[in-house]
């Protein structure tokens, strides 16, 4: 028996046919997903973006992932790798319909071999699991991203993923060492190597990393670990001034100092931290998180001491400094938990993932921070200023009341006024969350002398477009209207 | 079906406040077990959304997932955007139940051929949810009370009082899923 599967994006502008009797075929009858509400949770993640996919389906292994691909390719049917769906830019919303690949299934821990430091896992492993595995070993995979209780390893490579302890141990990029990747065609390759280093050829792993499920089905990951520190100390300072807080992340980073983690909250952060969680933390107009952290307690009170120092300089108050576990995770819940805080700001504005995570040089940090308040007030919207400092990171979110279409004008404006900013001042569109949808538009501006590139590899390498088509250089040129919004705009 | 948001049209301006982080997904043992993002507080959450503006039709499909609940209100506590989830899930099942829809997910049922009447259960629910149909003869659940907490189940001394398997719960079912895990692990 055949049955085929008519599905329809929103508006109904395209039909496309997917033979799901093949698919069950593959994966079996449990793994395939076609109701309408089903598509429609598996066309959403965390960002303003909307598109139902055709059909869910959950492979178990490579072989299937490959059977799949060649099914789709052959057809040309798009195929949109998914991990958790938490990623901020739309990056897994199949805007193009097609299948959706629900990677979570292959959540198998592999190997971790401790004599050559490594460990290898499948794509669909949370990174939270993963770390709670190597922690009886006293050693850590130190991307920690925000969402690590729900990003998989696989999301965090085609995004190269980066998070509080950026500063010290580098993004995903810097703990990838290999993978296996299924390609457009459906040929399974092996990427990469065993070994810390590889000098030759075109490194096709490290393509791999941020292409955003573009170039290929990441289905296995040989990450590097690291040794859990013994001691780690957080400290945190408050500033009256928003550009104190800025000149004291650029002077820790200027004079040597190695924290394992800066961390930087506008008022707007503190206010919503404050109101959902009362936290009961100083109204001022910055407050700087800082930590050190390794073997000897004696080299980390020296890194602390002198973070704390600079702090003082640049009149940081109130500083609390804590080695105890417990203290550390009070200090720092509020940041972790911030961005759905500023979710219940206040009543009627939504806390949208726009202009999320642009990367500028340390010496604009503050100025960065500023020009974010002054690009919202002028366009009617709350922004705020936090993020990974020391890895030059600086997050915003777009507060605005989502059903008012002017509002929707106003978003686009000010995000299009602040990647102008970035840009000219030598920073990126994205640090860590991707491209997607959503940034596209200030991507292309930036990489405008690299755009005939990527398109020349994207098409060398998946010339029928089949995966995640329409993303990264491929999206449209106005994200508001790429795909329907999440909200309800009147 | 046709179907009123009765109860639902007052979280209108409110479902945006789910800003859809996921952060909900580890804390719900439905989704634990079958995997499947439909199964999530945000999987849900975001269906009932696409109801409520017209772009998702309600589906038999579609409420049995939102009956499909313990009520255990982890994912309240967990999510710090303090969406009122299981509030949200309450009203939605209200406005399922008057528009007719017929979806039990995990609601506790009875069988009526071996329940003896003896209405224990009615006595064991800590959430009202049951009573005696003197007409009907039989022991009726309201669905938007059952919290499916199992009491009843527990409590029945005739094994009539049951809800819905299937979650991995059961030894056999779990002794099933360690031997997949394990052959996938070796081959
Ligand atoms: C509250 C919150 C906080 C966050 N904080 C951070 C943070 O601190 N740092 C950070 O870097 N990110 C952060 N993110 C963003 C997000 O969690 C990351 O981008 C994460 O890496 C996405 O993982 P995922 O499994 O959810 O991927 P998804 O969202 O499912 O997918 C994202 C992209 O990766 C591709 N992809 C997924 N799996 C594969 C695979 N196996 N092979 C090929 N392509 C694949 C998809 O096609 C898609 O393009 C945050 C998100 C939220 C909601
Ligand atoms: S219900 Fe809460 S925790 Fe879950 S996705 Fe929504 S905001 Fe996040
Ligand atoms: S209350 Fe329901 S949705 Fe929430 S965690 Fe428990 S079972 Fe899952």
């Amino acid at each position: 028996m055949i049955l085929i599967n008519e599905a329809r994006s929103g508006k109904g502008r395209f039909m496309e046919k997917v033979n799901v009797q093949k698919i069950i075929d593959i994966v079996g009858e449990n793994n395939v997903k076609s109701d309408p509400g089903e598509l429609l949770v598996y066309g959403a993640d965390s960002s303003v973006h909307e598109a139902p996919a055709w059909i869910v389906v959950r492979p178990e292994n490579a072989r299937q992932v490959q059977a799949i691909v060649k099914y789709a390719n052959a057809g040309k049917i798009p195929v949109v790798t998914r991990g958790s769906g938490s990623g901020m830019s739309g990056q897994a919303v199949p805007v193009k319909g097609g299948i959706v690949l629900d990677m979570k299934r292959m959540n198998r821990i592999l190997e971790i071999n401790l004599p050559d430091v490594y460990c290898r896992v499948e794509a669909g492993v949370v990174d939270d699991d993963l770390n709670r595995a190597l922690k009886p070993y006293g050693m850590f995979y130190p991307v920690a991203p925000a969402s690590s209780r729900v990003a998989t390893i696989g999301g965090e490579i085609a995004n190269n993923a980066s998070g509080v302890r950026s500063v010290k141990y580098g993004a995903v990029r810097d703990s990838v060492l290999g993978m296996k990747v299924v390609m457009a065609n459906g040929d399974l390759v092996d990427l990469g190597c065993l070994t810390r280093v590889e000098a030759s050829g075109y490194q096709l792993d490290r393509l791999m990393v941020g292409s955003e499920g573009t170039l290929g089905i990441i289905v296995e990951a040989t990450l590097k670990f690291q040794p859990l520190p013994k001691f780690r100390c957080m400290g945190v300072a408050n500033f009256d001034k928003l550009e104190q807080a800025g000149d004291a992340i650029a002077e820790i980073m200027e004079s040597g100092c190695q924290p394992s983690l800066l961390e930087l909250m506008d008022n707007v952060a503190i206010t919503a931290v404050n109101k959902t969680m009362d936290m009961g933390l100083p109204d001022v107009e910055a407050i700087l998180m800082f930590e050190a952290d390794g073997m000897v307690k004696e080299a980390v009170d020296f890194e602390i001491e002198k973070m704390k120092a600079v702090c003082e300089k640049h009149e940081g108050s109130g500083i609390e400094l804590s080695y105890d576990a417990k203290e550390r995770t009070r200090l720092f819940a509020g940041r972790k938990k911030l961005f759905p805080a500023l979710s219940m700001y206040k009543e009627l504005l939504a806390c949208t993932s726009l202009a999320d995570d642009m990367a500028v040089p340390y010496s604009k940090m503050a100025e960065t921070a500023r020009k974010i308040h002054d690009i919202a007030k002028k366009n009617h919207v709350i922004m705020t200023a936090y993020g990974h400092c020391g890895s030059g990171c600086m997050h915003t979110k777009i507060l605005m009341e989502p059903n008012r279409q002017d509002q929707w004008e106003d978003a686009r404006n000010a995000v299009a006024e602040l990647y102008e900013y970035v840009n000219s001042v030598g920073g990126t569109t994205s640090a860590e969350h991707g491209i997607g949808l959503s940034k596209a538009p200030a991507f292309k501006i930036e990489k405008a002398a690299s755009l005939p590139y990527m398109h020349a590899i994207k098409k060398a390498l998946d010339p029928n477009n089949i995966l995640n088509p329409g993303k990264l250089q491929d999206a449209p040129d106005d994200w508001v209207k790429a795909t329907r919004l999440r909200y309800q705009v009147n | 079906m046709p179907m009123e948001f009765n109860r639902m049209k007052k979280w209108q301006d409110k479902l945006h406040v789910c800003i859809r982080c996921g952060y909900c997904f580890e804390f719900c043992h439905i989704f634990k077990v079958t995997g499947w993002e439909s199964d999530t507080p945000r999987g849900k959450l975001i269906m009932l959304h696409g109801m409520m503006n017209g772009y998702l039709n309600p589906s038999e499909e579609t409420a049995e997932k939102i009956f499909e609940c313990y009520m255990c209100k982890r994912c309240d506590a967990a999510c710090s955007a303090k969406v009122k989830v299981t509030e949200l899930f309450t009203d939605a099942k209200a406005d399922f139940v008057d528009a007719g829809f017929k979806a039990l997910g995990t609601v506790s049922r009875t069988d009526p051929d071996k329940c003896s009447r003896c209405r224990i259960c009615i006595l064991a629910c800590k959430h009202e949810a049951r009573v005696y149909d003197a007409e009907k003869d039989e022991i009726v659940v309201d669905r938007v009370k059952c919290q499916s907490c199992g009491t009843c189940v527990a409590a029945c001394p005739s094994g009539a009082a049951y809800s819905r398997e299937g979650y991995g719960l059961s030894q056999k079912e779990l002794r099933e899923s360690v031997k997949q895990f394990l052959e996938g692990v070796s081959s």
